[in-house]
């Protein structure tokens, strides 16, 4: 006949547990996060800026954007679908040229504190370049600016990446 | 309350007292203070020393005597003793065509300094007296001399500006061809750093105030903004962008050469230094709102440094200022859907709201008893002793991003 397994009481087995989670938890600031619970953008490999020499602000003069304006919600900074779709379309009529530079520019809505404004702004110009560089654009041909609420782009939202087509 | 309540309400409270974070254990603990006694923060009530304007010889004396005494009680620094009363102190002079003469003694008649100011005006003159008088007795700078800078579009484009502590003598400072935003005046405001637009894109620059001298300190690509001087004036840290991530950045002003301190993945801003010049506070949004950050700052070549969120309480908090004292952090975060400046003491302490309904990025005075922030494009200066504000400029174009000069 068989004996049954020793069974640990009900109480005891909920403490054990909650003490094991506890420790688990209190470890997290020192333990590195799984892989598949990393966020997969901030493991890319980031690309810097190339020299700006040539690029034209669209504060100079009036540049032709290269597709519709990529509008974002919520103050957020992470591409969309809608976003993917956009730069995905844009990459592949740039791929063709590899002479071909943009600028990417960042504005926000003028409600927001001006300094955090400037900074979600090129945060979302960067995300935008890192998607088109990640699509086959070379680095040093695709330059950022972040306007914040300095500057109001022509259309009908101002919480928007603008990709200026440069001569 | 059942055993697994307790439990799990103990595993939340560990986890976030290993973080060496504020938030919940700040929390409790203030909970646990409203029994009664004074906070840790709280000082003890100070007596007011006595101050007595004596005669001024001269021309424009009696005007100079008048003029001071009133700047004195402005100040509320001092008690402001009559003529027949004693005092811990007694200033005197003299004044002719608005130059000042001016000798401050203590009550044992031992003369502490004697100065004459010889600026073009009698005004100015007693403003400079009386921010050496209030330095000399209190060891904390005066206002009547410092100065606040802001942005404003009143000529059509953001452009820097100036003015005194009361709102007056406003000067055009920049006149970029795109505007120029985000200034920053160093500690001695002989200087503003400032983001530029002259170019088109948005690069720092110094202008020297004193011999009108202008020089780019950043041309990188990308976007740099947000600069503020280190305590002693050497160094800058700012938000740059060309390494492909925003991240803050402290450049040597003496060397031309710049390092990351930052590890942001997000949208960091608006660096502010600690008086001791070893830390940095930012705000930086990760993608769920702007919270607020500390970052050591290496002291050597190597060397590592600890960078950690300072917990507010609040979800949105931007434009984090550190006060002279290097005791409280003000920052502008969101209540009931409208923009609020608010304090905390650091680094643990309760939250003090300093102005909700649309008050916006504060900027200490130098003496730590005033805070300047715009409401709805006005200038406000709040005093923070008696909660008692006022708009010091209105009417002049959309004022914002305010610094008063530490």
């Amino acid at each position: 006949m068989n004996a049954a397994p020793p069974m640990m009481n009900r109480p005891a087995a909920i403490l054990s547990s909650t003490l094991l989670s506890c420790l688990l938890l209190t470890s997290c600031s020192s333990m590195k996060m799984p892989a598949f619970l990393r966020n997969p953008s901030s493991e890319a490999v980031v690309y810097a800026l190339g020299p700006r020499d040539g690029f034209t602000s669209p504060l100079n003069g009036s540049l032709k954007p290269a597709c519709p304006a990529l509008v974002f919600e919520n103050a957020d900074f992470q591409l969309t679908s809608a976003h993917q779709q956009a730069v995905n379309s844009l990459a592949q009529e740039m791929i063709q040229n590899k002479k071909a530079r943009l600028l990417v520019a960042g504005y926000t809505a003028p409600n927001l504190p001006p300094d955090h404004a400037r900074s979600l702004s090129e945060r979302r110009a960067l995300a935008v370049r890192q998607r088109l560089i990640e699509l086959g654009l070379e680095a040093a041909n695709v330059q950022t600016v972040g306007f914040g609420n300095d500057f109001s782009p022509t259309g009908p939202s101002s919480d928007v990446v603008v990709i200026y087509r440069q001569n | 309350m059942n055993a697994r309540a307790l439990l799990f309400i103990l595993t939340l409270v560990v986890c976030h007292g290993t973080q060496a974070e504020a938030g919940v254990m700040d929390r409790l603990r203030g909970l646990l203070s409203f029994g009664g006694g004074k906070s840790k923060t709280e000082e003890p009530k100070k007596i007011m020393p006595r101050i007595r304007v004596g005669s001024f010889s001269g021309g424009t004396g009696a005007s100079a005597q008048q003029a001071l005494r009133q700047e004195l009680l402005d100040s509320r620094e001092f008690f402001v003793a009559g003529a027949d009363e004693k005092a811990d102190y007694l200033v005197e002079g003299t004044s002719s065509g608005g130059r000042v003469t001016g000798k401050l003694r203590d009550g044992k008649g031992k003369d502490l300094f004697q100065r004459s100011y010889a600026a073009p005006g009698l005004d100015e003159n007693l403003k400079a007296l009386t921010d050496d008088v209030i330095y000399t007795i209190t060891g904390r700078p005066g206002l009547a001399t410092s100065r606040i800078v802001f942005v404003s579009n009143v000529s059509g484009k953001r452009q820097i500006y100036i003015c005194d502590a009361e709102g007056g003598e406003v000067h055009q400072v920049t006149h970029d061809k795109h505007g120029a935003v985000a200034p920053s005046l160093s500690p001695d405001s002989s200087m503003i750093a400032f983001t530029s637009y002259r170019s088109g894109f948005p690069i720092i620059r110094l202008l020297d105030l004193n011999v009108g001298w202008e020089r780019g300190v950043t041309d990188t690509p990308g976007s740099s903004f947000g600069s503020a001087f280190s305590p002693d004036g050497t160094h800058l840290a700012a938000v740059m962008s060309f390494i492909g991530n925003p991240e803050i950045f402290v450049s040597d002003l003496n060397t031309n050469t710049a390092a990351c301190v930052s590890d942001s993945v997000g949208a960091p801003s608006s660096p502010s230094w600690h008086p001791d010049g070893r830390q940095i506070v930012f705000s930086s949004d990760d993608g769920d709102g702007p919270k607020l950050y500390i970052v050591e700052v290496p002291q050597k070549e190597g060397e590592s440094s600890r960078l950690y969120r300072w917990r507010t309480g609040y979800h949105f908090c931007t434009d984090p200022e550190w006060s002279p004292d290097g005791r409280h952090i003000a920052f502008t975060t969101r209540t009931s859907g409208e923009w609020t400046v608010a304090i905390k003491s650091y680094p643990n302490g309760g939250v003090q709201v300093v102005q909700a309904g649309g008050a916006e990025h504060p900027s200490w005075s130098p003496n730590g008893h005033f805070i300047t922030y715009v409401q709805h494009g006005e200038l406000f200066v709040h005093d923070l002793r008696s909660g008692n504000r006022r708009s010091i400029l209105r009417g002049y174009g959309h004022i914002s991003e305010p610094r008063w000069m530490r």
